[in-house]
């Protein structure tokens, strides 16, 4: 931003998707403060569960 | 029986901007369509997490694509980046270095800026629909 730059690995990319797509799907599922962060901190979870699993699949294929 | 938990954003009165203004100003801004129907709480997650998947993309140095594409990925991609509204029009200005997707960032810098566009369009659907009575 601003020309700022910065350098992450797949997994901090995938990290700081997870983070805010769950917000937003938090935001747009729920209604109440409580439930919203219930729900944001289960999809963050699921996201990276289901990230690692898909990669750990597939690291034969990257051998 | 248990009693519901108190909502926090309270119903919105009968809205003096009709849905066409608030999907608009809600593309255009993200977070001000929800802000015009008064549901704080989600004027501000959707105004954080456009910004922030923008930002990200930018200062990883990911492609902004063009409305001049020559192929279906990258008119899809421009679909996408658009849907980010003021984000995508401030661009050139926020990534000034330009897109370097000869590294892996990059890459990934793409794809949260078009994943960027996608939550806002969501949250246009979702403030249109409040507008119209369609949601809660």
């Amino acid at each position: 931003m601003f020309g700022a730059h910065i350098h992450l690995s797949h997994f901090g990319a995938m990290v700081i998707f997870a983070l805010l797509v769950s917000i937003a799907f938090a935001c747009i599922g729920r209604h109440t403060a409580a439930t919203r962060v219930k729900y944001a901190l289960l999809s963050f979870l699921l996201f990276l569960a289901i990230g690692l699993g898909v990669a750990w699949l597939m690291y034969p294929l990257s051998r | 029986m248990a009693t519901e938990a108190p909502l926090t954003e309270s119903r919105p009165k009968p809205n003096p901007a009709g849905p066409a203004i608030v999907a608009i100003a809600a593309w255009i801004v993200p977070g001000l369509g929800h802000l015009l129907l008064r549901r704080w709480g989600r004027a501000l997650g959707f105004f954080l997490t456009t910004g922030g998947l923008a930002l990200a993309g930018f200062a990883l140095r990911g492609e902004i694509f063009s409305p001049h594409s020559s192929d279906s990925f990258g008119a899809l991609g421009f679909v996408a980046d658009l849907g980010s509204g003021i984000f995508y029009f401030l661009s050139r200005f926020l990534e000034t270095a330009g897109p370097d997707i000869s590294r892996a960032a990059g890459d990934y810098g793409t794809r949260l800026i078009a994943a960027s566009g996608i939550v806002n369009l969501l949250g246009v659907i979702d403030a249109f629909g409040i507008a119209r009575g369609w949601r809660g």
